[in-house]
């Protein structure tokens, strides 16, 4: 073949490449949970609690016998012996251990709980059975409101907590009590932040399968982290990690809610243990709704300390979050008001910051990681109020915020993080100008003056992406997830016999394209070509172990751990062919799938000969290389690195029904190097949409009786297609010098930027009436209460 | 989330079908479509231990119109939606299907499914009262019509017996000469309304109104007439203090219900601004 | 996959033969009364590509096409549809190349987790038959009724625009 004539590719990191997934999923040929089954499978069905506290006096299991297609009927006391507690506390200083029961003994302490699993031949008859258990319950005072459960006299939601309260931290920077002391003006204002769900639009759901003969215990499970899940339920189980495998098929989506253990987690294994069959349980969406995790429900006070001439000088939050009734395994509330105080500062020069946050436990379900954690809490509490203060001051906010703006530079924030470096200020001016920011506020007041509310708010994020183990230290999470300490990852990276490239990864992607991306970075690594590379994850048993896929990581320790692995490959095959080609290793070249020598285009040899030389190659390989095997496992544990955005909306809002129609929204993202610009997009309006979901339209809501009134999707509202406006997103790339490639993650950051930006547009629409908003979610009945409110003042 | 247990009957008559519901009594359900029902069955917050699935009788889903405008009951919302009949007979209809859920649920839901659902807060049912609709009941002892004013009882209840099936949806002719409006607020596009209102009003050649009715849905127990309203804008001319006047006394005396998506009040505050603005609506056609 | 017994247990409750036309195929299986159209579909006929997002149509993961139009699998019996013509995902493209509403939801990067996107191929391919040159609002309108929890959408609506544009 010819190749002489061949130019030197593009490289294909950064290269708008076509998802290599896709044609799975577009035929319908995708292999999520539900989709597989094993021959002799049953199903699992949960019976669960009509009570928010109650204790169970008896359960009576007896009429399901009767009915056909029964396999077996568990409840905690036949679980007990069989399988051990989840002891949720992160092995950190200011955060309480709590044991939970897969099944409770003795009571429940929210709507849904479960307690009691069928066992049957199908899932329509598992719920017969289930319909059929009688609970004798003697119903207990129950709390559901954060600052109630705080009281002295409140219930007590688990007897090993003695004031409810699961955590309390408090970590400072500079000196938050000078800071405001000294400052001219000082702002306090409170926010309450509804309680959320991150609901995939696939639920949750496992199959296990424990074969007795090879004692091992097969788990297919909706999952974003399927080694580190083999490491938690292995204590629990009593079964060493060597005689499980996880298998995390397609996930159609996480979102943080599949980063977790859950007691069905543990249960269905077991049980399969016991009736030697292979059992399925999927999470039902009320299941999902009511059981799974929710998440950020935060009351959020906070003091700015600004100057009169706009200078900001100190930041000091107060959150308290609404654990629910169990602690998350393995993150506990940590997840939303340790993070939510984390993200206080963002791209501002504060010289202090301090947050205080509390997270007592009460009957409600307990929440968990829910993509941009309480992240989106803190962030959006500082924008809003950034707002705020301007209007006050009569500052331009675009202006108040370029003003405190910190350089491009690397930086470090007044709480200890460490920047490094980005396009703070020139994204927020590209965001401005994409919503043609003088142009909008002259139409503004034109509109005005016909009755028409428009309104334009924007909001900016630094957010810690690529996680790991600094990232970890300098947010206070203690010494990692309990025993789980090192979040580094690792990939190996194998070049076959016939030069095809195998990658494997812990990571996982239930959206995130690695298949795609990661391939993207192996083949520049090893100059083939795509099409050739082939990335495995999401199976114990044929991945090298990894930490898995949540908090914005993967694209950064995927293209550090790949590319790291990939140079090793590189090396070796770079070693054959100049021995092979008689050149000096120093000239050769390898793009395209091929060797070559430099300056000698007709000396060229492609990977699949180097691979037969590396593998069968015997003498004709460099007698010097000792290890011929074209496969390297690296890890990966980067330093922290932070994206950067800033999220402009408009809105109009109809002041006659409180309804707001989000007209444009302009994001302006940057996360450094970007492995495949399509698939940023991607992320960023995804996120964007659930940052809508949150500002305008999803709320998790209980009322008075402690009853759960968003069990379905016709009261827990996802925006559809009418309700997320036109992404328009634009990038700066600004690489991050710390980190492999410079790539620093995002998969967060659409969200966590977004509800500040609509409550800002909002309120400016807003602000000729006097309205002031301090809840989330924008419901239309909240929005015109306030307009209401004001126009009585 | 799985239904329980049921028998199901699928009969190619009216007669079959009725003598099935007399067979099964209080156990039985009609399935026209089954939009509603089966979410409701898949919650188990339905258990009918028999449907009989009236979507095979022929022509019981045929749209014809010869002065009024007859709507079988098994006819897809997605056939009435498309239908040229209904948008020359009463517009009004064509309009609403608009709001009316989704195309995958519009065609296999039925038009006499919605109305037999008499959820307070659908779209349909407040369109027939505004258009003063029959609704046509088949029982073992013939056919009988129902107006709309006392079809709907209360809650996700109909004046239909047991025994009876809705057959037939009537459109009076004088409803191809009315002006009409429909508006809602949704949380979402497609969702139920929060609050709907329907206008239907004649004008003569001046302008004043000879006839008027005002519905609304999604604030009572069933979709609720604002007679003091209509009374008043008759032999008034459409104008701003009348549109205004007419808007306040239709939310005077509502007592709308609560919950997660809006409060009673809140109900009560749109459901005169809907009002207001359907009336704008028809007096801008003019 | 029921084991001997569990096939006795079947037969003795109200299982049915279903019959249906399924991608132009004449399929049949057993199917309950109350076997809902989306688990028949899936569990019974073996097509996993039709999904199941809440079980109480509202997010239009299950739809499918029910004699050429949009139904939502999840709350329709398979009794229901006895004898009819229903088309899923499997369907769109039988041979080697992708259909062109699929290569344009590769081409926008439309799909992510791809859960959703059998249900909206679905609502796309019937969108373009009833209206082959839909403006976005059109789109966003035709297509409202099929969530999305991964994609924003934005993309979406391109994909459709670049499918328009080839069919
Ligand atoms: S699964 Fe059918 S509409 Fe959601
Ligand atoms: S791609 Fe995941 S739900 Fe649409």
């Amino acid at each position: 073949m010819a190749t002489t004539d061949r130019t030197r590719p593009p490289q294909y990191l950064g290269a708008r490449v076509m998802r290599v997934e896709d044609p799975r999923f577009l035929r319908g040929g995708g292999q999520y949970i539900d989709d597989i089954a094993l021959p002799g499978m049953l199903h699992a069905a949960f019976c669960r609690s009509p009570h928010p506290h109650a204790r169970i006096k008896s359960i009576d299991v007896g009429a399901t016998r009767q009915l056909a297609g029964v396999r077996g009927v568990f409840t905690g006391e036949s679980l007990k012996e069989l399988v051990g507690p989840l002891v949720t506390g992160l092995d950190h200083e200011h955060i309480r251990v709590l044991e939970q029961r897969v099944l409770p003994l003795d009571r429940v302490r929210h709507v849904g709980e479960a307690v009691a699993v069928v066992v049957a031949t199908s899932r329509y008859i598992a719920e017969d059975a289930c319909d059929l258990i009688e609970v004798e319950w003697e119903p207990l005072p129950y709390v559901m409101d954060a600052e109630e459960a705080m009281k002295p006299d409140a219930p007590l939601i688990d007897d090993s907590i003695p004031d409810n309260n699961t955590l309390h931290l408090d970590y400072e920077g500079g000196n938050v009590e000078e800071g405001l002391a000294g400052s001219d003006r000082v702002y306090t204002r409170k926010f309450y932040f509804g309680r959320q769900s991150a609901s995939p639009l696939e639920t949750r759901g496992l199959i296990a399968d424990y074969d007795a003969a090879s004692e091992m215990l097969t788990i297919w499970m909706s999952n974003q982290m399927p080694h580190l899940t083999r490491t938690m339920i292995s204590t629990p189980l009593g079964l060493p990690e060597g005689r499980i495998r996880i298998i995390a098929p397609d996930v159609g989506g996480g979102f943080g809610l599949k980063a977790h253990v859950f007691v069905e987690d543990l249960i269905v294994p077991v049980l399969s243990r016991q009736l030697l069959r292979p059992i399925k349980w999927i999470e039902d969406r009320h299941e999902n709704l009511a059981a799974s995790g929710h998440a950020r429900e935060i009351h959020y006070e906070c003091d700015i300390g600004v100057n009169e001439d706009g200078t900001f000088t100190t930041i000091y939050g107060r959150l308290l979050g609404n654990n629910g009734a169990y602690n998350n395994y393995p993150y506990c509330a940590f997840i939303d008001v340790g993070m939510g105080g984390n993200l206080l500062p963002g791209m501002y020069d504060w010289q202090h910051a301090r947050y205080v946050s509390d997270a007592p436990l009460t009957n409600k379900c307990q929440t968990s990681a829910y993509r941009a954690t309480g992240m989106v809490v803190g962030n959006s509490m500082r924008e809003i109020m950034i707002d705020e203060i301007a209007r006050d001051m009569d500052i331009d906010p675009v202006e108040m915020r370029l003003q405190n703006t910190i350089p491009p530079d690397p930086y470090v924030n007044a709480l200890g993080h460490k920047y490094d470096g980005g396009s703070y200020a020139e994204a927020l001016k590209k965001a401005a100008e994409a919503l043609d920011y003088e142009g909008f506020r002259q139409r503004q007041r034109e509109l005005l003056e016909d009755g028409r509310y428009l309104g334009i708010g924007f909001s900016t994020c630094v957010e810690p992406a690529g996680w790991a183990t600094e990232h970890a230290r300098a947010h206070h999470w203690g010494e990692g997830f309990g025993t789980f300490g090192g979040y580094f990852d690792s990939a190996s990276v194998t070049v076959e016999p016939d030069g095809s490239v195998t990658v494997t990864t812990g990571l996982h992607s239930h959206g995130q394209s690695h298949e795609t991306t990661f391939a993207q970075v192996a083949a520049d690594a090893l100059g083939v070509r795509l099409e050739d590379v082939r990335v495995r994850q999401g199976d114990t048993a044929s991945a090298v172990y990894g930490v898995g896929t949540y908090a914005s990581r993967s694209s950064v320790l995927g293209a550090g751990t790949i590319m790291r692995a990939g140079a090793d490959v590189r090396a070796k095959l770079v070693r054959i062919a100049a021995h092979e080609l008689e050149a000096d290793p120093a000239d050769i070249e390898l793009y395209d799938g091929r060797a070559h020598v430099r300056g000698s285009p007709d000396k060229t040899i492609d990977v699949t000969q180097l691979a037969q030389l590396a593998y069968f190659g015997h003498t004709n390989r460099p007698a010097d290389l000792e290890e011929p095997a074209l496969t390297s496992t690296r890890s990966y544990d980067p330093p922290e690195s932070y994206n950067n955005s800033t999220f402009g909306a408009i809105v109009e809002v109809d002041i006659e029904t409180g309804i707001i129609d989000l007209q444009r929204f302009a994001a302006v993202e940057d996360c450094g190097t970007m492995l495949n610009p399509n698939v940023v997009e991607g992320q960023v309006a995804g996120g964007a949409a659930q940052g809508i979901g949150m500002a305008l339209y999803e709320e998790v809501c209980y009322d008075e009786e402690g009853q759960l009134q968003t069990g379905s999707l016709v009261e827990f509202l996802y925006p559809s297609m009418m309700e997320v406006p036109d992404i328009e997103a634009e990038h700066i790339e600004t690489p991050s010098p710390v980190t492999a490639a410079g790539v620093k993650g995002l998969g967060e950051g659409g969200l966590l930027t977004t509800p500040a930006a609509v409550v800002n547009a909002v309120a400016d629409a807003l602000a000729p009436l006097g309205v002031a908003l301090d809840r989330l979610p924008l419901n239309p009945g909240y929005v015109l209460s306030r307009i209401r409110a004001a126009r009585e003042q | 989330m799985k239904p329980v247990r049921f028998k199901y009957f699928a009969p190619e008559t009216v007669a079959e079908a009725v003598a099935r519901l007399e067979e099964y009594g209080d156990e039985a359900k009609v399935l026209a479509g089954g939009q509603s029902l089966v979410p409701l069955m898949n919650l188990r917050l339905a258990r009918p231990g028999v449907l009989v699935d009236i979507c095979r009788i022929p022509r019981l889903d045929e749209i014809r119109r010869n002065g009024s405008l007859s709507i079988g009951a098994t006819a897809r919302q997605r056939a009435v939606r498309q239908s040229d009949e209904v948008a020359a007979a009463a517009p009004i209809i064509t309009e609403v299907m608009r709001w009316v859920g989704h195309p995958a649920t519009q065609s296999q839901g039925t038009f006499g499914g919605m109305a037999a659902h008499a959820d307070p807060a659908a779209e349909i049912p407040a369109v027939l009262l505004a258009l003063d609709a029959e609704l046509v009941a088949t029982g073992r002892d013939g056919e009988r019509a129902i107006p709309a004013g006392e079809f709907f009882s209360t809650w996700f209840t109909t004046t239909l017996a047991p025994t009876e099936i809705l057959t037939e949806v009537r459109i009076p002719a004088s409803a191809s000469q009315s002006r009409s409006a429909f508006l809602e607020l949704a949380r979402r596009h497609g969702d139920f309304a929060m609050v709907g209102a329907a206008a239907v009003v004649e004008l003569d050649e001046a302008g004043t109104a000879e006839s008027s009715r005002l519905t609304l849905c999604g604030v009572g127990d069933t979709p609720v007439r604002a007679h003091g309203s209509e009374e008043f804008l008759v032999g008034r001319q459409l104008d701003s203090a009348t549109m205004q006047e007419a808007a306040r006394m239709a939310a005077a005396d509502l007592s709308p219900p609560s919950d997660v998506h809006a409060s009673s009040e809140y109900r009560q505050e749109v459901a005169a601004v809907l009002v207001r603005r359907a009336l704008e609506q028809i007096a801008a056609d003019t | 996959m029921a084991t001997d017994a569990e096939m006795a247990v079947r037969a003795a409750e109200d299982f049915r033969i279903v019959r249906l036309v399924v991608n132009g195929e004449a399929r049949s299986g057993l199917a309950e009364p109350r076997t809902l159209l989306v688990d028949f579909i899936r569990h019974e006929l073996g097509l996993t590509g039709t999904h199941v997002g809440c079980e109480h149509g509202v997010c239009g993961a299950c739809t499918v096409r029910l004699n050429g139009h949009l139904i939502r699998s999840c709350i329709t019996f398979a009794v229901q549809v006895e004898g009819q013509e229903i088309e899923t995902v499997e369907g769109l493209a039988p041979g080697a190349d992708l259909h062109p509403i699929q290569e344009a939801y590769q081409e926008a990067h439309a799909l992510q987790c791809g859960f959703c996107t059998p249900g909206l191929l679905l609502a796309t391919q019937s969108l373009l038959e009833e209206n082959p040159a839909p403006s976005d609002a059109e789109i966003r309108e035709y297509l409202a009724g099929n969530i999305c929890r991964c994609t924003g959408y934005t993309n979406i609506v391109r994909a459709v625009q670049i499918a328009a544009a080839k069919l």
